[in-house]
């Protein structure tokens, strides 16, 4: 029987809850703001975990510092697919539902580029590198650094983005959007900028995500995809365009995936999560941290 | 008159010519070598290094004026299109290949599914194939005769020898983690009864989904049965998490195999010396002394794609293309020819000889490697091995 306080399981449960929350965090914020389910959330995780192994493979600057670089460059690249992109289909679209619909379709065809271009660019060869991978004793534990690492920047980044959105200026106004775009649009909320924004931010963050999870997998084209899944599971545990509920999700789907399968075998992982998945789709279909609406 | 024959003379003349350059043309054309890329979708990844021996090949035997063609040399050219990782797409794409583009060749896709998929098509055809990258029992239902394959790496085979050397090592009891996907799952059906039938004691047996993302509970409970061996059938993405979990538990069994993972580059670049005396499978070394052209092989692959080969697919698909050039070196084009030479012929190879028998090579045996000092070594049987197996150091 395993311990259920060992310090070994919640240390897991964290650094998969920090990097669910990460991933999750830029796909719910899209979704909130703009209702575009972004199918390629995956892969630009993938093009910033290519980033932070080239950049430590050339020049030895590992994944912390070429973060901001891929803070950047992810954010920049957001810009550009929203304004050649999904603003067209955001203008093209009269429905929520032809929003989402139209934007599935497009994005998944981005998605399929990015992993091709990818794979064309460097092979499908799996690639890794070995960095802050040293075994730290905490009391009665063991974990390697890497891991450490990503859950401290995870969980600051995420906390960081829910201060962000609860305090600045720019914050408010994309919460405002995300709640009622409708009424932010009359009080004088500059929709298209906090749209442009959001993606942008969403991007930036899928490409730090990537970075840090480069540390401790190996980055290949197709990395993406599970990640994506995932991140839906989290917003949809959460609540679509709920970030902090997001956050929460991630932290259930985390616990599952760790004392879930302690409880019972590893081979229930994905009954247990899908259980709950459908369970909540089904009897909280705002999350199980919304409320009565579906945004918050 | 006398113009009536001049110009029939002419005529002929003409004719004589273009026919005599289109013989010459023909015999310098380059051979027109198929075969269907995994180069999306699910096995893109475990693919490439198949493709990468493929060209690497191509490249050395252009180099060399070209492919030996019982006497005539000819430069080879390829034609080959993605299937996705798709068996249906495949089989369209060999029928597309034998009809259609009139291929003179055909290499091997990648995998066990799609080496069963192709195998209608060729059998059809009457085209022989030499497949590579498969390894699976039911491969040995296929009819003989138009499809071959070099590996040692059946499950059924594997399992008895592991248990052997398990044996050897003192093993009483042993845990097994499994993905949940093909090919590990065929290996778990045939290891189980092999490690009953050795008297070994299963004190875990729990698989896992493939899109897993952390392994701590289930190695958690390995550390706490403490058994002498931990079996991790894995695959190479969650291949990484057994090794950052049983260091993070502390795993400390001087045994330990991880099925597939070990063999590829990107594994010792993630875990270096922490992967030494991890046993795994593989029946390829360069540090085989008597396979003289194995190291030349790791050596040409590492200078053309500047990363080492895979210890698996890599040397096998180069194995698959070597038998090809000294059975069309021997038969000519001539299918009929090709199939009674690949059959009967010994041939050597960066493997070693392989001799087929129906569909098998009778000439490998089954083997089970070791990473040691940054290499793979085969480390069981004893006859066959490079360096003698050693308990597994401790994590560092």
């Amino acid at each position: 029987m395993v311990d259920l306080f060992s310090g070994q399981l919640l240390i897991a449960a964290l650094v998969l809850a920090a990097i669910y929350g990460l991933v999750a965090l830029g796909l719910n914020l899209i979704y909130g703001t703009m209702r575009l389910l972004n199918v390629a959330h995956g892969e630009i995780l993938m093009l910033g975990g290519y980033l932070a192994y080239w950049t430590f493979t050339l020049t030895g600057v590992g994944p912390v510092w070429s973060m901001f670089l891929a803070l950047v460059l992810a954010g920049a690249f957001g810009a550009a697919v929203y304004r050649t992109l999904c603003r067209r289909v955001l203008k093209s679209s009269r429905l929520i539902e032809q929003i989402e619909a139209n934007s599935l379709l497009l994005l998944f065809g981005v998605s399929i580029i990015l992993q091709n271009v990818i794979a064309l660019s460097f092979t499908a060869t799996a690639r890794a590198y070995p960095y802050l991978d040293d075994i730290v004793r905490i009391g009665s534990f063991q974990v390697t650094m890497d891991r450490l690492v990503v859950l401290g920047i995870g969980l600051a980044i995420c906390f960081a983005a829910i201060l962000f959105f609860r305090v600045s200026s720019t914050g408010l106004q994309i919460r405002a959007l995300i709640q009622q775009s409708d009424a932010a649009l009359l009080v004088g909320v500059d929709v298209e900028r906090m749209r442009l924004i959001s993606f942008s931010l969403g991007f930036a963050i899928a490409g730090v995500a990537g970075c840090l999870i480069s540390m401790l997998e190996q980055v290949s084209p197709f990395m993406g995809f599970p990640f994506t899944i995932a991140a839906f599971v989290v917003i949809i545990l959460g609540g679509l365009g709920n970030l902090a509920g997001g956050l929460a999700g991630a932290l259930v789907l985390a616990a599952i995936e760790v004392y879930g399968v302690a409880l019972t075998t590893t081979s229930m992982r994905s009954i247990l999560i899908y259980g709950v998945f459908i369970a909540v789709l089904v009897w909280r279909p705002q999350g199980l941290f919304g409320g009565r609406s579906m945004v918050r | 008159m006398k113009k009536t024959i001049g110009t029939a003379f002419a005529v002929a003349l003409a004719g004589a010519i273009a026919l005599l350059g289109s013989t010459a043309a023909n015999a310098a054309d380059p051979v027109k070598i198929g075969f269907s890329e995994s180069k999306t979708g699910l096995f893109a990844q475990a693919a490439t290094s198949q493709y990468q021996s493929y060209n690497l090949w191509r490249e050395q035997v252009n180099a060399a004026g070209g492919l030996d063609i019982a006497g005539a040399k000819r430069k080879v050219e390829f034609v080959s299109y993605d299937d996705q990782s798709n068996p249906g797409k495949a089989v369209q794409i060999y029928e597309k290949l034998i009809t259609d583009d009139k291929v003179d060749l055909l290499l091997a896709p990648w995998g066990t599914s799609l080496h069963l998929a192709i195998a209608g098509v060729i059998e059809r055809y009457k085209f022989p194939v030499v497949g590579n990258t498969a390894a699976s029992v039911q491969l040995r239902k296929l009819k003989a005769g138009n499809i071959w394959f070099p590996t040692s790496l059946f499950p059924d085979r594997q399992s008895d020898v592991l248990a052997a050397l398990l044996k050897d090592r003192g093993v009483a009891t042993a845990a097994l983690v499994t993905n949940q996907l093909p090919y590990t799952q065929e290996n778990k059906s045939f290891v189980v009864p092999a490690l009953k039938k050795a008297g070994i004691e299963l004190v875990i047996n729990e698989d896992y989904p493939p899109n897993v993302k952390d392994l701590t509970a289930v190695l958690t409970k390995v550390k706490n049965a403490k058994p002498d061996a931990v079996l991790a059938y894995t695959y190479p993405a969650d291949a990484v998490l057994y090794m950052n979990g049983a260091r993070e538990v502390g795993l400390d069994q001087k045994v330990q195999v991880v099925l597939l993972g070990p063999q590829y580059d990107f594994f010792g670049k993630i875990f270096g010396a922490a992967r030494n005396g991890i046993l795994t499978m593989g029946h390829w070394t360069p540090a085989r002394k008597d396979w003289p052209s194995a190291k030349a092989f790791a050596d040409a692959f590492k200078a053309r794609w500047k990363t080492d080969p895979d210890f698996l697919d890599a040397p096998l698909a180069y194995v698959s293309v070597e038998i090809l050039q000294q059975a069309v070196a021997k038969a000519g084009l001539d299918k009929d020819k090709l199939r009674k030479i690949i059959a009967g012929t010994t041939f050597a190879t960066i493997n070693g000889p392989v001799k087929f028998e129906g569909v098998m090579n009778v000439a490998l045996p089954t083997m089970i490697s070791q990473i040691q000092g940054g290499t793979q070594h085969i480390v069981w049987p004893a006859k066959e091995r490079t360096a003698e197996a050693i308990a597994k150091p401790a994590w560092k």
